[in-house]
């Protein structure tokens, strides 16, 4: 009886390892191997183009990124700027307007729609078109209504200031629609008995926000930080990946181009071990797990 | 001696509405708006008023490109000078979208990006949910393991890998064609393929046990169970994933513009800086004559395609985020 039980279930283990077979030979095809591949890679430089001679050069490559290039530091400081001036600016905003869009108003679809809508243009081509047309730059400052005249008594100083900002958080804004989408999934997931109780007890609505709803969406927060930080990190505007292409591809550095990638990975990878230590305090798990 | 009982619990009957009522209203009392809008109703209206005024407002930023490419596409170089004119032009330009059209070589390279688009949506669908339900509902040893590996490839940037994939690519000769892009899509990875595997496994790990007990012990295989019982109840999931990966797929510029090198197998969007250059040769006039509404034209016309899935997909695209299980 056990052992007929036993290939019963070493049957359905077998199963398991049939389900999983397309997505570990797609990962050992394209990704572990070109992983370590590059890793090995980096070590080296492509001498003879067109049969990929390869020589091996240390750790000059990583020693000519931060040391010798004189673009690749600045550039990878601007890059974690962008992320790291990005990031709370795309969470705080998506969470404000998923709580409004939660509400219920009239036309919730319509606003639902709308602020989804920027997510088809994505960061591609169509936005770099829209860029260089210069929408964006002023985009905000419409959309407050912010009048020309207060501009003007601004002086041109500060007034440029503030214009910068505002252009740069249309920008921001526009990158928010998957986060408000993942938000609202979890506003809806909160079961409103646990508001009702809270509201037996006496609770405001501003204490029933942070001791409720925020809580509870904090695995939400989470995968959005994650998904935000891995977004602005592989973004192609991102100039970075450009820098990064450009050398492989233009001037045909592929080792060092390698290298550049692995200390970016590294970076990244390093990045969210830190954001995965730093909120599991705050991070709270309902359920079953 | 038995009609006492019977008339108190009738008056009890009686008593226990009120009561109810009471409770409720003393409750709803109790609870913060009501005791400000019955203090003052101006301030629900106000806060009301406050927040259709913010999402109408952040609307308008969100639909400006839409807006701003639709009636830019539309004006004649005319009015693009004139500065009185702001959103509404004279008169209307659809030659702009002739040009556009033109230039993009439109239907050459839609085909293409549909071809790479659609294909890989479906391969992402099948595959994904395939590995997702293996995730979700079979235990084996190692599973946690592979699980985290499989997320772990969502941090992995392009750039990284991008040279050794080249060389393997060069290698087996399918550079400058379509393979690249869509072959890994099959093997649930392509563009996100983690992301998805997520979505699909969080809905699986909420189905119901019940169902999949109940076809195996009629002997159904688990093959079966997935592809006839579990996939077709999660529509919300497919959607989702379908407009996703769509969208990712269709603007994608990073892998297409290193596998591709031939420039009749060019994705649409790839075709937008190309576009004075292609409408010089076409029309051999200088680029003078084209103007920013010609780009703009072309550039709407190179999201269509994503707009109509969108709005064919999107009353059940929220509704399907709000059901997915993306919520732990």
């Amino acid at each position: 009886m056990s052992g007929k039980r036993l290939s019963l279930e070493r049957k359905k283990m077998l199963a398991g390892y049939v389900y999983i077979a397309p997505w570990a030979i797609g990962f050992a095809l394209f990704m572990l191997y070109p992983l370590i591949y590059s890793l090995w890679l980096a070590f080296h430089e492509v001498v003879g183009v067109g049969n990929f001679d390869l020589e091996p050069v240390g750790w000059g490559n990583f020693n000519k990124a931060f040391v010798l290039d004189t673009q690749f530091i600045p550039l990878f400081i601007s890059v974690v700027q962008d992320a790291v001036i990005n990031t709370p600016l795309i969470l705080v905003f998506s969470l404000f307007i998923a709580i409004l869009l939660n509400h219920k108003i009239r036309g919730r679809a319509f606003f639902r729609a709308a602020f989804f809508l920027p997510v088809l243009i994505g960061s591609g081509l169509a936005m770099q078109q829209l860029l260089y047309a210069g929408v964006g730059r002023d985009t905000l400052v419409n959309g407050i209504g912010v009048p020309e005249e207060v501009f003007l008594y601004m002086g041109p100083t500060f007034s440029q200031i503030v214009f910068d900002m505002l252009s740069r958080l249309t920008v921001v804004f526009w990158k928010t629609g998957v986060q408000i989408l993942l938000f609202l999934a979890g506003l809806q997931g909160i079961s409103l008995s646990l508001y009702e109780s809270a509201r037996c007890d006496g609770a405001t609505e501003w204490e029933m926000f942070w001791k409720i709803t925020l809580p509870l969406i904090s695995p939400i927060i989470l995968l959005n930080l994650v998904y935000t930080c891995v977004d602005s990190f592989t973004d192609i505007n991102n100039r970075m990946m450009v820098y990064i292409k450009d050398t492989a591809f233009t001037k045909i550095e592929m080792g060092y181009a390698s290298g550049m990638g692995w200390i970016y990975f590294m970076f990244i990878f390093l990045l969210l071990i830190i954001v995965f230590v730093a909120t599991r305090r705050f991070v709270v798990y309902t359920g079953e797990k | 001696m038995k009609s006492i009982p019977i008339s108190k619990s009738k008056q009890r009957l009686a008593e226990q509405p009120t009561s109810i009522a009471s409770k409720a209203k003393a409750l709803r009392n109790n609870s913060l708006l009501s005791r400000i809008s019955s203090k003052s109703r101006w301030f629900s209206l106000i806060y009301r008023i406050f927040v259709y005024v913010i999402l109408i407002d952040l609307a308008f930023v969100f639909l400006y490109p839409f807006l701003y490419m639709i009636t830019t596409s539309l004006k004649h170089p005319v009015d693009l000078m004139n500065f009185t004119i702001k959103w509404i032009p004279t008169s209307l330009a659809w030659e702009n979208f002739y040009y556009g059209m033109k230039g993009l070589q439109f239907w050459t390279h839609f085909k293409n990006s549909a071809l790479i688009s659609v294909l890989s949506v479906v391969g992402q669908v099948l595959s994904c949910s395939f590995v997702a339900y293996g995730f979700a509902r079979i235990k084996f040893p190692g599973r946690e393991v592979l699980f985290v590996l499989s997320m772990f490839t969502m941090i992995i940037p392009p750039q990284t890998i991008i040279v050794p994939l080249f060389m393997q690519y060069k290698t087996i000769g399918w550079l400058d064609s379509m393979l690249p892009l869509i072959v890994p899509s099959f093997f649930a990875n392509g563009l996100r393929g983690a992301l998805f595997i997520f979505i699909f496994r969080q809905l699986f790990r909420g189905l119901p046990w019940e169902l999949e007990d109940a076809a195996r012990v009629d002997g159904c295989g688990s093959f079966r169970v997935y592809w006839k019982i579990i996939l077709p109840l999660t529509p919300p999931a497919i959607v989702v994933t379908t407009l996703l990966s769509m969208v990712w797929h269709w603007n994608d510029f990073f892998e297409p513009s290193i596998f591709l090198t031939s420039e009749e197998k060019f994705t649409l969007p790839m075709m937008l800086p190309r576009l004075y250059q292609s409408l010089d040769t076409l029309t051999g006039s200088s680029f003078e004559v084209f103007s920013l509404p010609v780009v703009m034209a072309a550039t709407f016309l190179a999201l269509v395609p994503m707009l109509l899935v969108y709005l064919f997909l999107q009353r059940y695209f929220i509704q399907g985020v709000e059901r997915s299980g993306l919520v732990e």
